[in-house]
Order: C-alpha cells, then sequence, then structure tokens
C-alpha cells in the first residue's frame, strides 16, 4: 500500500492503494467515480479511457504509480452540464444502444477534436478503431464526431 | 375502436405501491447513481403499476424490461405513454423491477420485448387514461364520454373546464382498473411513430448511467472466480495458501452452483457447477490474487443434470458427456455426422426423383465456428442474502426464470427474492443464462455479507456458453428452363442442429428435403444473438446467390419468382413466413439501392431474411484493399410492422447488420485439449471502426400491422449480403466463416474435403 | 483465401522487445569512414581490432536478436507496427506517424504507460516506446543479415548515430527491459548478457557484414 495524491477532475485526491492499481480501479474501487468502464483489463476495447494531460489513455493498463502529477479528467469531469460537443452530438445523433463502451468513445472522441479539430472520416476511422463497440454503433459515432467538429 | 382486456388489479401491484416507487422497491441509501432509478415520489399517486402521477402533473412510467441495448426503455414506455395521452415532454422513465404480478414477459430475448408486450402496454396507458377521464367526470359532473385527453390535458368541450393529470391523480388512483378498454386508432398516434431520444442518452453521455458492474453499497466484498482452465475437467483440489496471505483478501473457498440433484431451468446452463471463489477488498487485489491459486483439475465421468423444458414442468435428465474436445477433431466430426444417418424433419414431393431428373445439381457446404458472446461488460452481479430476504441486483435478460431458480437454490421463497435490473452492458443472449446471478447470491448467503461477483474478461470468453459450430449441406436441382425444382438443405451443429425447415424455400419449392442432426460435446452453447438463424440466414442466402447464378438470373428476381409461387401456390401445409412481406423487403431494398446501377468500382449482393417475426433485406457495396474488404454503404430494409421509435428502429438495423458482419468476417472461439484459445480481445477478433462500414442506410416498409422486434432479424440477412459482395469482388465463394480466417487451410484439408 | 490482417491465434503484445530495438536504432553507430560498398565486408576503422570470423559470427547472434518478434515487430516494413509471436499487424492498426509515437489518439503512450500493470496479455509499459520516425524507418522485418548489417552501420539508415554509442546502448537498462516484458511472450534464444557479449564483438571485432 501507498499513498498517493492524484488530480482527477480537477480536484485533488488522495488515495491508499497498491502501486500497481491500474487508475481504472482507483477511480472506481476507491473514487467511486463508475462512469469509467471495465472491459478488457488489457487496454484492448477502450471502454476505460480517460484524459491523461488531455490525451486518451487506457486507464485499465496505466499503473498509479505512474501517474504523478498528471491530470486525469474523467466521463464525469468532461463537461461541467454534459454539454460537451462531443456529448451534444451522441445525443443528438442517439447514438448508444446498451451504453457501456460510449464513455470511453466519447473520451476518445473528445482528445481526438482537440488534437484535430476538422479530421477525416479517414482519421475518424483510424483514432476510434482503439474503441469497440460491441453493438456496433460505429456509424453513428464517427458521423456525430463530425457534428461535434463542426459545433467547435 | 380496439378493445384490450386488462389483468391488472390492485392486488397485482400492492408489492410495487407499498414501496413507494413507480415500482421501485429499492431503497438503499449508496452513492451508487441507481437512486436514480428509485426517484421518491411521496406525492404521486400509482395508478396501476405502470404509471404514477404526481400533483404537478409529471408522470413516472416503470419500464418492465431489461435494457440491453435493444432501447425498450424508450420504446415500451412510449407504447404506454401513448395511450396515456400524456404530452412526452412530461413523462420520467424509470426501470421496474421484476414483478411479474403486473408486468407480463420481463424477459430481454427472442426480440419479443415489443411484439408481445404491445398489447399489455397499450392497456396499461390506455387503462390510466380511463381512470383520470373517471375522475374528472365525476369532479365536473359530465358524463366521461364527453371528456377529451390531448397531451396530458383533459378537457370538457361544452362547459369548457379542463385539468392538467395531477389535479385528476389522487382522485383517479383510488378508482377500480376497469377491465376493459379502449385503445386508440393507430391512426391517431402522437408518441409512436415518432422518434424520441433514448431517455437514458443523458446519463450514458455523462457517465451516469448505471451498469451492472456499477452496483457499489457499503460494506460490499468482492468477489471472483476461478473456473476449470479446460471443458472435460473439474475440481479436484486447490491450494490459497499464497492469495490468503496477500494484503486485501479475505477468504478463497469452492461453491457448488448447481448441484448434481438441482432442477435446473432452460436458462441455468453451465458447465462448471463447481468454482473456486475469492473474495477480499478491491477488484485489482482479486484480480492478482486468483492467479496465484493453484488448483488441481480432474477430467469428469459423464454426468446427469435435471434439466426443466422452456415452459417450466418435469424436468428432464440430460446427460453431460466426459472427453476432451479440439477444434480440429469438431470440423471433423460434423463432417463425418452430416454424411451419415440425418433426421428428416420435412419432406414435399419427391426429391429424389427431382434431382435425379434435373438439368443442372449444384451442392454446397457451409460451417460457422463457436463464438463468444463477449458483452462488454462481463457478467457480474451483486448479492445480498440475509435470513429472510434476497437482494439480488445486476445485468440480466431472463429475471423472471432466475428468480425461480435462486429461490430453489437458496432454499428461499420466491417472495423473498427481489431481483432488480440495471442496464444491461451487452448480452445478445449470454446474459439469459444466469448463473452468475445464483452464484453471487449463493457467495452471500454463504459469507453473510452483500457481495459483488465479478468476471474478468478472460473468465468471461472461457467460461462456455457460446454459440454452437454449425454446418449445413444444400442441395438444388435446376430444371432445363432453370426453374428451382429441388431443394435440399440438412443441417446440424455441436451441439444444436440450427435448421428450421419451414423456412423460405420450403412452400416454393415442388420437391423439398429438410434433415437434421447433432453431435453431444461438454463445451456448453447458448442461445446468440438471432439463434441458429444467425447461421442459417446466412448460408442459406449464400446458397441462393449461388443457384441464381447457376439459373442465370438476378438474385433479386430469381427470389421474388420464388416467393411468387409461395404466394400463389404454396407447396405444404405449414411455411413459417408470409412471402408476400418477405418480397416486400426484397423489392423495397430493389429500389432504395438502386439495384443494378452499382457505384463504380464497389461490387455488391443482395440477402433477405425473415427471423423473429420480422424481415429485413441487405444490400452491402464493397471493395477489395490489401486482401480486405472496404464496405463503403450497407442498405437494409426491414418489415418490422408498426415502427414505435424510428430512429432507435434504425439504430438497431445499423447495429445488427454491422455486428452480423463484423462477426463472419472476424470472430472465432476455437478449442485446444478442451481450453479455449482466446481470452481476450487481444486473440479474439471484434470488427472495430475501422474495418466498420462506413454507412448503414435504413429503409422501413410502411406497415400498420403489429409490431414486432429488430435485436435479432439483421444479423443474418448482412452475412448472406456481404458473402455474395465479396464473390462479386474477388470472384471467390466464402463457404466457412470467419472469412478472413482461412477455416479450409487450418482445420479442414486434412479430411474428407466439404 | 483472403489473407487475414488479423489472425486468430496465440497473439499477444509484442512490443517487448522494442525498447531494445528503438534504442538501437537510434544508437546504431555511423561508419564514418566510407559508405558500404557491394563487397562482402563492412569494416569499422574505429574498430580497435579486425577479425573477421569473430564479428560475423557474433553478428549471427546479433541477427537472431534483431530479428525475433520482441524486437522486428517494431520494426516492420508498413508503417503499423506488429504483434505478437506470429508478428501479425498490430491489433487496433496503430499508425507510426511522423516522429513514430503514432497519431492522434492512436499514440503508442494511449496504450504503453510509462510503466505497465502486471498481466498475461496487458500493453508493457515504458517511457520510451515508439517506433524509429517515418524519415528513417529502420526497417529489420524481411532484411537479409547482410542487409541488417549494412543498414546499421550506414549513417544515412540508421540515425546519423556513431560507435561509441552504438557500443553504448546495449548497456542500457531499456534494452535490459527487452527480456522482461512479461507475460507469455517468448524471448529470443539469446539471455540479455549473451545478447551483450555479441554485440560488443560484433563490433569490435570490425562490424563484418555476412555476404548474404
Amino acid at each position: 500500500m501507498a499513498r498517493y495524491t492524484i488530480n482527477v477532475n480537477g480536484e485533488s485526491k488522495q488515495v491508499d492503494v497498491d502501486s500497481d492499481t491500474p487508475i481504472l480501479w482507483v477511480l472506481r474501487d476507491n473514487l467511486h467515480l463508475l462512469g469509467t468502464k471495465y472491459g478488457c483489463g488489457i487496454a484492448h476495447c477502450g471502454v476505460c479511457t480517460i484524459h491523461l494531460d488531455g490525451d486518451a489513455v487506457r486507464s485499465c493498463a496505466y499503473p498509479i504509480s505512474a501517474v504523478g502529477d498528471k491530470k486525469i479528467v474523467t466521463i464525469e469531469g468532461l463537461s461541467e452540464n454534459g454539454d460537451h460537443p462531443v456529448q451534444k452530438a451522441w445525443l443528438e445523433h442517439d447514438v448508444p444502444q446498451c451504453g457501456y463502451c460510449q464513455a470511453g468513445q466519447i473520451m476518445t472522441a473528445s482528445s481526438l477534436l482537440d488534437q484535430n479539430p476538422n479530421p477525416t472520416d479517414d482519421e475518424i476511422r483510424r483514432a476510434m478503431n482503439g474503441n469497440i463497440c460491441r453493438c456496433a454503433t460505429y456509424t453513428r459515432i464517427n458521423r456525430a464526431i463530425k457534428s461535434a467538429a463542426k459545433d467547435l | 375502436m380496439t378493445k384490450v382486456k386488462t389483468h391488472l388489479n390492485r392486488r397485482s401491484f400492492l408489492k410495487l405501491s407499498a414501496a413507494g416507487g413507480a415500482g421501485l422497491m429499492l431503497q438503499f441509501s449508496w452513492f451508487s447513481a441507481l437512486a436514480k432509478e428509485n426517484p421518491k415520489l411521496e406525492a404521486a399517486y400509482d395508478l396501476n403499476g405502470f404509471i404514477k402521477i404526481d400533483s404537478n402533473g409529471m408522470v413516472t412510467i416503470a419500464s418492465p424490461n431489461p435494457e440491453i441495448g435493444q432501447n425498450v426503455k424508450t420504446s415500451m414506455p412510449m407504447i404506454v405513454a401513448e395511450e396515456l395521452d400524456v404530452n412526452w415532454k412530461h413523462v420520467k422513465v424509470v426501470q421496474a423491477p421484476l414483478n411479474t404480478g403486473i408486468f407480463t414477459r420481463q424477459i430481454a430475448g427472442g426480440s419479443q420485448s415489443i411484439n408481445q408486450s404491445w398489447d399489455a402496454l397499450r392497456m396499461a396507458g390506455a387503462t390510466a387514461r380511463h381512470m383520470l377521464v373517471e375522475a374528472a367526470a365525476t369532479a365536473w359532473g359530465v358524463s366521461a364520454s364527453s371528456i377529451t385527453v390531448n397531451e396530458s390535458v383533459i378537457s370538457h368541450q361544452a362547459s369548457g373546464k379542463s385539468a392538467g393529470f395531477g389535479e385528476m391523480a389522487e382522485a383517479a388512483s383510488k378508482l377500480q382498473i376497469p377491465k376493459e378498454v379502449e385503445v386508440k386508432n393507430i391512426k391517431d398516434f402522437k408518441i409512436i411513430r415518432h422518434s424520441q431520444y433514448n431517455v437514458d442518452g443523458p446519463d450514458i453521455v455523462t457517465g451516469k448511467a448505471v451498469f451492472g458492474l456499477d452496483v457499489y453499497s457499503e460494506n460490499m466484498v468482492f468477489a471472483s472466480i476461478v473456473h476449470p482452465p479446460a471443458f472435460g475437467v473439474k475440481l479436484k483440489s486447490f491450494d490459497a495458501s499464497e492469495a490468503l496471505a496477500m494484503e486485501g483478501i479475505s477468504d478463497v473457498f469452492p461453491i457448488t452452483t448447481y448441484p448434481e440433484d438441482f432442477e435446473r431451468n432452460y436458462f441455468d446452463i453451465n458447465a462448471f457447477p463447481e468454482l473456486i471463489v475469492i473474495t477480499g477488498d478491491s477488484t485489482w487485489r482479486i484480480m492478482k490474487a486468483k492467479k496465484t491459486i493453484k488448483a488441481e483439475w480432474e477430467p469428469f465421468e459423464p454426468y446427469t443434470i435435471k434439466v426443466k423444458g422452456f415452459g417450466g414442468g418435469k424436468p428432464n435428465d440430460q446427460t453431460v458427456p466426459s472427453g476432451i474436445e479440439n477444434t480440429e477433431k469438431q470440423y471433423a466430426a460434423m463432417i463425418q455426422t452430416s454424411q451419415a444417418n440425418p433426421k428428416q424433419v420435412r419432406k414435399d414431393g419427391d426429391p429424389d426423383k427431382a434431382f435425379s431428373q434435373a438439368a443442372k445439381v449444384i451442392e454446397r457446404t457451409y460451417t460457422a465456428p463457436y463464438l463468444a458472446h463477449s458483452p462488454l461488460e462481463p457478467l457480474n452481479f451483486y448479492a445480498n442474502v440475509t435470513a429472510d430476504k434476497a437482494e439480488l441486483i445486476g445485468p440480466i435478460q431472463t429475471p423472471e426464470y432466475m428468480e425461480q431458480s435462486v429461490a430453489q437454490r437458496l432454499g428461499m421463497s420466491l417472495e423473498q427474492i427481489d431481483i432488480q435490473m440495471t442496464r444491461i452492458g451487452g448480452g445478445f443472449g449470454r446474459k439469459l443464462f444466469g448463473h452468475y446471478l445464483v452464484e453471487a447470491a449463493v457467495i452471500s448467503q454463504k459469507i453473510k455479507k452483500p457481495v459483488k461477483l465479478f468476471y474478468t474478461r478472460e473468465d468471461d470468453m472461457t467460461f462456455g456458453a457460446y454459440r454452437p459450430m454449425y454446418h449445413a449441406y444444400y442441395r438444388a436441382g435446376l430444371d432445363a428452363d432453370n426453374n428451382l425444382i429441388a431443394f435440399h438443405v440438412k443441417a446440424g451443429g455441436i451441439p444444436e442442429s440450427p435448421l428450421y425447415a419451414n423456412r423460405f424455400p420450403a412452400g416454393a419449392v415442388s420437391n423439398y428435403l429438410a434433415e437434421s442432426w447433432t453431435i453431444e460435446s461438454n463445451i456448453t452453447t447458448a442461445a446468440f444473438r438471432a439463434p441458429r438463424s444467425n447461421f442459417m440466414g446466412a448460408v442459406e442466402q449464400a446458397f441462393l446467390d449461388e443457384v441464381a447464378e447457376l439459373a442465370g438470373k438476378d438474385p433479386i428476381d430469381f427470389r421474388l419468382e420464388l416467393f411468387d409461387k409461395a404466394i400463389k401456390n404454396p407447396v405444404g401445409e405449414r411455411n413459417d413466413y408470409d412471402a408476400k412481406r418477405y418480397a416486400g423487403v426484397l423489392k423495397l431494398i430493389k429500389e432504395k439501392a438502386n439495384w443494378g446501377t452499382a457505384k463504380p468500382g464497389l461490387e455488391r449482393g443482395v440477402a433477405a431474411y425473415y427471423c423473429h417475426n420480422s424481415y429485413v433485406a441487405n444490400v452491402v457495396d464493397l471493395r477489395m484493399e490489401n486482401d480486405k474488404p472496404i464496405i463503403e454503404k450497407v442498405y437494409c430494409a426491414t418489415d418490422c410492422g408498426i415502427v414505435v421509435n424510428p430512429i432507435a428502429a434504425s439504430n438497431m438495423v445499423e447495429g445488427g447488420s454491422v455486428d452480423g458482419i463484423g462477426h463472419a468476417l472476424y470472430s472465432m472461439l476455437s478449442i485446444k485439449d478442451g481450453v479455449p484459445q482466446q481470452r481476450n480481445y487481444n486473440d479474439y477478433q471484434l470488427i472495430r471502426n475501422n474495418d466498420a462500414p462506413w454507412d448503414v442506410e435504413t429503409h422501413f416498409v410502411e406497415s400498420d400491422v403489429h409490431p414486432t422486434g429488430l435485436g435479432e432479424p439483421p444479423f443474418a440477412p448482412a452475412i448472406g449480403a456481404l458473402a455474395n459482395a465479396l464473390y462479386k469482388a474477388t470472384g471467390k465463394r466464402y463457404y466457412h466463416q470467419p472469412f478472413m480466417v482461412d477455416i479450409e487451410e487450418r482445420y479442414l484439408k486434412k479430411e474428407t474435403s466439404v | 483465401m483472403l489473407k487475414n490482417s488479423y489472425s486468430t491465434n496465440g497473439l499477444k503484445y509484442s512490443f517487448g522487445f522494442l525498447v531494445l530495438c528503438l534504442i538501437m536504432g537510434i544508437f546504431t553507430t555511423a561508419c564514418k569512414s566510407k559508405k558500404p560498398t557491394s563487397s562482402d565486408y563492412v569494416s569499422i576503422p574505429e574498430a580497435k581490432m579486425k577479425d573477421s570470423i569473430a564479428s560475423l559470427s557474433a553478428f549471427e547472434k546479433v541477427y537472431s536478436v534483431l530479428m525475433h518478434p520482441r524486437c522486428m515487430n517494431c520494426h516492420p516494413q508498413g508503417d503499423i507496427p506488429l504483434q505478437g509471436d506470429d508478428s501479425h499487424v498490430h491489433n487496433m492498426l496503430p499508425q507510426r506517424g511522423p516522429d513514430g509515437k503514432g497519431l492522434l489518439t492512436m499514440k503508442c503512450t494511449n496504450c504503453h504507460g510509462s510503466k505497465g500493470v502486471p498481466g498475461d496479455a496487458t500493453p508493457p509499459g515504458n517511457p520510451m516506446w515508439h517506433l524509429p520516425p517515418a524519415d528513417m524507418k529502420m526497417v529489420f522485418q524481411g532484411r537479409s543479415p547482410r542487409a541488417l548489417a549494412l543498414q546499421l552501420v550506414n549513417p544515412d539508415l540508421n540515425g546519423h548515430k556513431n560507435m561509441a554509442d552504438l557500443r553504448l546502448h546495449a548497456e542500457d537498462t531499456l534494452v535490459k527491459s527487452g527480456w522482461q516484458m512479461g507475460g507469455d511472450r517468448t524471448l529470443p534464444s539469446l539471455t540479455y548478457e549473451e545478447f551483450k557479449e555479441a554485440w560488443y564483438a560484433w563490433i569490435d571485432n570490425g562490424a563484418f557484414a555476412p555476404s548474404k
């Protein structure tokens, strides 16, 4: 066990956890931020995606001991009122089916648009290729990203 | 006016009303956002278990069925709201708990939620509306028949009086529920047939929606399982000393989920009834510690389990065979068994004679592997079992069935079991089979603490309950004029046959033979999105494409000719499809996809299939790049009767089509020495964004027919259209799924060619 | 039959040896005096001694390590890394990008943290993860022993590195981690110590290139 002070959604949090604990389980088991999901534990499905200093990082494969002073943003902290352009576009296109992967999709999509506000279709498909949607809502995801890009 | 009978009475929802919510009994004070599903509605009046109305006129509608992504949590309340004549903006939707006294068929399966609950939902809305009108009539001293209701406003034109629902709710809640009520003329629908956004959308995009894995309570213990690494072996002994010495680990012990004499229901499928359980204070510590458990496993002898049929009744004995399976041998066994003694299921005319007289005969064989359902939310359940009550919360497609199983297993009465449904993070059939709910309950009962059981992805993928392996042999005979005069299908699988003997082209061919066979295995299988149809629809449509080509006919015209025959002069007594509706989706896809004028550089294939009461036709447009298909467009034409919620219906068809295409291209679960060879998404391939169709365009047949489901029907025909388009693009026919794996080279070469 | 860019069996992360390889790529020494010729070998003038037999024998061992999936997977011919003991195209198709660190939301570091978490198939962590950059791809995949040796000593192809750095590189702790990537990833047939020995022997004896 070790004590870590991490910055999550703009707040400083102290947690006592094993040093190899993935960020995912700190968020879920310790901080009860449950919007970030578990899907595979090996960075292959993307449902656990968070922002680490703005990068769309797989929290299941990133140990708490490597976070340092990097800023963590989870789906709960992406916007004040759920009104990030990507979140709004997701609603406009009624993207979710089961909804389990969508927080991860949104975190990846928002990081993509931060880095490239006007991605091509091909860039979107490539950038979103680490996020599995088992319900296969991919066409809506991509359309929503296009819409959000226009609204940025 | 259509009238429907009601099954509701005061007693049937007393259990609910007593709890204070609109059908919600949750009373815990957790940090869990589940509280959202349990609003405190002190000032609201319960009209019939489905509907609560508060004095401000806000209407809370309980959605009865498990929400698994099929969007019933929006579409089912829409039907209630339509008949209530409430303004949709005044509606709040909550998830109902299991309550068979009020709700009918609380199951997510078979694409039946809307189909089978349509009347009950209309009744729920209409009875409440009726009661509000009665209350207003009494209050105003006018006749009920002179009162109208429109978008949450109750009006009496002659007197100019009007009231909101809130003003009449208390009085209405004290009235008797009518035995029979009128429902609307479908021409007057204002909510149904108009797109309504997913009611949980805002929660989903902000991470607030609650899935099973998100159920946390105070004093909760985490638990996971260690199951046999191979099918065909069982636990002999284990040493958990290392795990027990690790920080945060509480206990390691064996459990028996289903004792051998346990009367299982249809959904109690479980390859591993004995497990090692590990409990502790965090998910991660358990994940680490469970790897250190050293277990010894031993092969088991064949044993017998008792399984009740789908509808219950007396259990039948089923034998679980011993032995260690290998995928290679399973393919060989399917080929061999297919050539042995199949069971004849249907025969029309004289197929032998017709084939012998045919001018052209074509025969083809198709296979498909095991698939892991692998919903992104792995199996999990929360259980808090005390001496007098079992509170069970989580993702389950069959709460009605599992209530019985868990009561029986815990030695409790049905009244003591309280099952709450969270959103389900995908199921595709896997979460019909609720052994994990029973396991959680058994663990909680044993340790006398609330427990959250979680499966890792690897546990989920290697636990069995797969889509069966399938094999189908097809033969068709054409006469000199290229008419289809003989058709033969022989299908089987491990452990079930996928055959639907009475489906198309049965009824459209004078000489028809359908045969079936099965092979036993100790590898468990389970209903997978569009069970059996997911294979038969795909391969039948690929075969018909070849037959049409042999006949020198356009594939759509060829099918339409057959439907024409099935309409005018059907063969046989029982054909499980409506040929007119079948032809209807083909005609619609022909028009919408501009059949005959493919975009330059793209090749296209077409298919149509009927299953789970709905009809879907697809056209797939693709090109090859680096030996992989780039699917630029998928067209879908669907007939599901009345389209309740167009935006969501379209979503289902889009996703179902892409899901079918993805599995047919990439997914496969193989077995070596009894051990599943794929354990996680690094080796089990699912379709990803970059490989998914770029665009899916959906069209629906305009229809006033009773609505049917969409979860399953789009899956199979998309595969057929894909296979046919791949042929056009490559000149090669695709017989073995997944198409991007060389099954022939890997598994079929050494054996008799198929 | 279509060839599958995904295969379905036995795929595991295989970035294990990436670090070794990319560092090697970065620090691979330069041959300052002359460019490679079509002769049977290229000599390194700075080398203390010249023994073509010893050098070539050592390079055989070096080559077996460099061409091992742990190493080669991040020196692909194309612009997508390889993965697994069968060196299939990396799941999710991450692209090289101009600096070798990936693109947008599919950078190496989106999944490969500065540290990894334990597990059979978890992505190994390292602060340095990347492929060779787009203007210096340092391809190993498909290279013959001769071609690879010539590439390693060619300053136009090896990242303009000098001999001292090349030698030093074997001591790097990141190189060592190539043998400690965890999971069930196979390792090169040489231990780290054996590799280091062979690496020195190849360079110190003249960095000769095999004839084939």
